[in-house]
């Protein structure tokens, strides 16, 4: 394949729609793209309508990959999906060979331009979010283990298992109901989760106080268990007393019945 | 699992609507599966440890859809790295993917691209199937596809393509038997001259599945619908022709309860089975001409 074919078939399925019967559309497809004479005429001896045929066949792959994994997104959004899908093919285009991964490359591009857009509620982004995390949470790779890990320590870290993590939004988009056809806005209120994949494989999800996000996010991060609730703490502006000592305890072992914490992670080298 | 120890008779393209009953009942009549390694690698969770399950009991082949052997820039090295890793996990005799290009620089496009029939195409194609070999110690198979419009000035006709591509290379075929068939309505040729010219000695493989027609008259390969029945007559006469193979029955679109696709398997092995009688009478026939002419 030439560069310049490879170019032009790219523009004519990811960027501005080509009118295969305006001669002067056509003209301008083949000029940008810098495409050979003689395959230029063999193009035009053809016409571009059969070529076009790629163009429904990879947005519509590209579309249905997005509507699978953020599907309450792409009902909310309506009509202007198809404006933002639009901009993130011409200007972006997927980079990833895994179509599950296609939404949060999506969601990157369009986050940006969602907030100065007051067409798109305040709220989606989260929402868009939130259905991406249990397609990643879902996904993510396990990890085989070498060690079995021990008993919890203020000294060391913890291992929760690889498909965990803590996710923060501004609103209660985990309160909205599953209905596509929901239009609820949901709560104003800064959220945290603990997200997790059980050893079920299901995506489950936990609202956590401010401080036991800290305290998670920390130990996420390779803190020591003193280090982790020493600082959330004191960026909570509380005292480390015993209903702190055992509400963190309480929360450890939740998890840890839950199957999403393993136990102490190895101590540093 | 080497070439030799491949299977042959008719699979299934496994899917994740009808996984979970697709482990409950391991239906006897499918006698492999073939799997997209994009849809496992990089991944954890429920689907790779149901794929574990089903390699328990059924021989798997895996069937890729990004390498994008014609592109410009080669495939980046992670995701080689990822397929090295999968392949070797499932225990695949070969690995398949398309004869098209799916990306364009960084951009990855999620179909299959037609590629220019040409003498540069050649050179190119077998070249990176021998770097992707090398990289995955596999033997690699490429697909012809169903294309619908040709990118530029062609040179050779589609078959001639093909044959030059795996004889340069020294590469396997996976022949999609429906992707000639659309091909043939599409561009007007015979289908059966198309699967004459086709190197039988280097086909592993085959592929058949359904397609749609568009209200402009275009056929598309959806894999969307049932397996027509001159689908059905090409693969028996392919079959006749190359022997025992895997054949792979591929749905992705209207998917049916499995039950129904099951049926499908076995149509398809009905004409796989008279495809091999063929053979075995045309090759009894020879025998008997050859012992003829001993005696006279």
């Amino acid at each position: 394949m030439q560069r310049a074919l490879e170019n032009a078939m790219a523009d004519l399925v990811l960027g501005d729609e080509v009118d295969p019967t305006d001669e002067r559309a056509v003209d301008a497809w083949l000029e940008r793209n810098a495409v050979p004479e003689e395959d230029r005429r063999a193009i035009l001896e053809q016409g571009v309508e059969r070529l076009s045929v790629y163009r429904s066949l990879v947005r519509g792959n590209i579309r249905r990959a997005i509507a699978d994994v953020a599907p309450r997104t792409v009902a909310r959004l309506g009509e202007l999906f198809d404006e933002y899908l639009g901009k993130f093919l011409r200007e972006r285009a997927p980079r990833t060979h895994y179509l599950r991964d296609v939404t949060v490359e999506w969601l990157d591009f369009s986050e940006p331009l969602w907030c100065a857009d007051e067409r798109v509620p305040d709220y989606l982004a989260d929402l868009a979010r939130h259905e991406c995390t249990r397609i990643e949470i879902g996904a993510r790779e396990s990890k085989d283990r070498d060690r079995e890990p021990g008993e919890l320590s203020l000294d060391r870290g913890v291992e929760l298992v690889p498909a965990a993590r803590v996710v923060r939004y501004r609103y209660a988009v985990h309160q909205l109901s599953d209905e596509q056809s929901d239009r609820t806005a949901p709560q104003k209120r800064g959220t945290t989760l603990f997200v997790y994949r059980s050893p079920e494989h299901e995506v489950r999800y936990l609202e956590l106080s401010p401080l036991a996000a800290l305290v998670l996010e920390a130990l996420a991060d390779g803190a020591t268990l003193g280090s982790a609730i020493k600082d959330a703490c004191a960026q909570q502006g509380v005292e480390i007393d015993d209903a702190v000592l055992s509400g963190t305890a309480t929360v450890l072992a939740d998890l840890a019945a839950r199957g999403a914490l393993l136990g102490s992670a190895a101590p540093a080298t | 699992m080497s070439l030799a120890t491949a299977p042959t008779g008719v699979g299934l393209g496994l899917r994740w609507d009808f996984l979970e009953e697709f482990l409950e009942i391991c239906p006897p009549q499918v006698s492999f599966v073939e799997v997209s390694p994009e849809n496992y690698m990089r991944r954890g969770g429920y689907y790779p440890t149901q794929l574990e399950r089903v390699r328990d009991h059924y021989p798997i082949i895996t069937h890729g859809l990004t390498m994008s052997l014609g592109a410009v820039d080669a495939p980046d090295e992670r995701y080689l790295e990822d397929l090295d890793a999968e392949t070797k996990r499932l225990g695949t005799p070969w690995h398949s993917d398309h004869l098209c290009f799916s990306t364009a620089g960084e951009r990855v496009l999620h179909d299959l691209l037609p590629l220019t029939h040409s003498q540069r195409t050649v050179e190119h194609v077998s070249d990176r199937i021998s770097r992707v070999r090398d990289r995955l110690g596999l033997p690699i198979a490429i697909e012809n596809i169903s294309w619908y419009a040709h990118p530029g000035r062609a040179e050779l006709p589609e078959h001639e393509l093909i044959n030059r591509i795996l004889d340069r290379a020294d590469a396997s075929l996976l022949l999609d038997v429906n992707n000639v068939y659309v091909n043939s309505l599409n561009h007007g040729f015979e289908p059966r001259q198309f699967i004459e010219a086709m190197p039988f000695d280097r086909v592993v493989q085959l592929h058949v599945a359904g397609h749609t027609r568009q209200e402009n008259g275009l056929v598309i390969d959806t894999h969307g619908a049932d397996v027509c029945d001159p689908v059905l007559e090409l693969l028996e006469l392919t079959v006749a022709r190359i022997g025992p193979v895997p054949v792979v029955l591929e749905r992705d679109n209207q998917i049916p309860p499995l039950t129904e696709l099951l049926d499908e398997v076995e149509r398809l092995d009905e004409a796989y089975r008279r495809g091999l009688a063929r053979r075995q009478k045309r090759q009894d026939a020879r025998a008997r001409g050859e012992g003829n002419a001993a005696r006279s």
